[in-house]
């Protein structure tokens, strides 16, 4: 069952962690656009350490505008960046505030 | 056109990339291409995953082997990913590589 | 004998070899010996991977461009739709384990969004369908800048996008690839699929460029603008 649906607005969680990942330092913290569901893959938490029982995950992926991105951007109000999170990462948007 | 110059803003930009042979020296190696090679071999096997091991080339890259050239990244990385797994040890290596050394530059 | 004995042995041409060339080799052949696979089993990845140009990307734009029912499918499942011009994500995937990598979208242009695509992690690249990723492709210099200066970047490559246009940046940082769908530029009217195929290059599918009926990378240019 998919927390999140195309529309939503949601949060990137701010984590640190020891473990393998691949949810880049730019979007943590910052708030998008679920755009599309992605399949449920093995999450790289767990791929990394080429466990057979890794856990599986809904991805979503995530437009983020770029002003919401970077200080002082340089493009358009209308640029955007897409990429793709794993629903642990995520939360309701209205739970994390973007800085 | 004459031969001219030196030109000091070419000198300047030429000697900080320092001597031939470095990075800026730009022929694409056949060790490069090798190297890839050897990683679809490998991930193919199931010895090394290719994702893990594009992270620990940015990781590497930034900390331990930040004075090789970027490009050498990949295969550093493979070799010492091959020693941290267990796959080959350091002396092989070695013996390995002097072996080699001795075949390829004989006269 | 030292090394700089034979540094100086009259052999033609005073090729080195250099000590990446030996570690190369070495690791190589330990593999090898090990049985974790076989030369020929390197050579034939090395044939393979380059031999795969950017074509089979060319043809899914070109037959796109004259089908709106391939199109549609593409866009739809870009995994599957390759297997129609005879490209199997899962085999070889040449790009990782058979579980790996093995989804690929088609990001398509239109006249309100520009897709560029990027790997910021690493430099994941749809070789299956566009063959090796340029040089400059894998540095951080463009890893960097493009999903943070993606307008100057563009401009860098001599792409200037008017304001009425959203610059999109997909950063293929999970299982996917990427792949952009360029806008049929115009002066290909009635224009055969082989045609249509031969202008879409390397750059477009990156977004880097955009496609032009007078252009194709299969001869140098023959002039240049001022």
């Amino acid at each position: 069952m998919r927390r999140f649906q195309i529309g939503d607005r949601v949060s990137v969680r701010d984590a640190t962690t020891l473990f393998h990942h691949r949810t880049q330092s730019y979007v943590r913290g910052r708030t998008g656009l679920v755009v599309e569901h992605r399949p449920e893959w093995l999450i790289p938490e767990d791929e990394a350490w080429q466990r057979d029982d890794g856990r599986v995950e809904p991805f979503y992926v995530v437009r983020f505008r770029q002003v919401d991105l970077w200080p002082n951007y340089t493009g358009l109000e209308s640029d955007t960046v897409e990429t793709e999170v794993a629903e642990g990462w995520l939360v309701p948007a209205a739970e994390e505030t973007t800085s | 056109m004459t031969v001219g110059g030196p030109y000091p803003v070419l000198m300047a930009s030429v000697r900080s990339v320092g001597p031939p042979g470095g990075e800026s020296a730009r022929a694409p190696a056949p060790w490069e291409a090798n190297t890839q090679a050897t990683c679809d071999c490998l991930s193919r096997h199931g010895t090394l995953d290719p994702v893990e091991r594009r992270r620990a080339e940015d990781e590497l890259g930034a900390t331990v082997y930040a004075d090789f050239p970027v490009r050498a990244r990949p295969l550093v990385v493979t070799a010492h990913a091959l020693l941290e797994l267990g796959a080959i040890s350091e002396p092989e290596l070695e013996a390995k590589m002097n072996a080699v050394r001795a075949r390829f530059r004989k006269a | 004998m030292s090394d700089d004995h034979d540094h100086h042995a009259p052999i033609e041409g005073g090729d080195e070899i250099s000590e990446f060339d030996v570690l190369e080799t070495a690791i190589r052949e330990l593999a090898i010996e090990k049985g974790l696979f076989s030369a020929e089993d390197h050579r034939r990845f090395m044939e393979w991977a380059e031999g795969i140009g950017p074509h089979g990307g060319s043809r899914l734009v070109a037959r796109a461009w004259l089908d709106p029912h391939f199109k549609q499918r593409l866009l739809a499942d870009g995994t599957e739709t390759s297997k129609e011009i005879g490209i199997d994500w899962l085999d070889p995937t040449g790009t990782g384990t058979p579980s790996d990598f093995t989804y690929f979208y088609v990001l398509e242009n239109t006249p309100a969004v520009h897709n560029v695509i990027v790997c910021t992690l690493c430099s994941c690249y749809p070789r299956p369908v566009l063959g090796q990723a340029p040089e400059w492709y894998k540095t951080p210099h463009y890893r960097r800048r493009v999903v943070r200066w993606p307008r100057e970047v563009l401009a860098e490559f001599g792409l200037h996008l008017p304001p009425g246009v959203e610059v999109r940046v997909h950063d293929s940082n999970q299982k996917s690839r990427f792949m952009v769908l360029p806008m049929r530029p115009a002066g290909t009217e009635g224009w055969s699929e082989d045609q249509l195929a031969a202008i879409v290059t390397r750059d477009t599918m990156i977004g880097v460029a955009v496609p032009r009926a007078d252009w194709n990378a299969d001869r140098a240019p023959t002039e240049v603008r001022s």
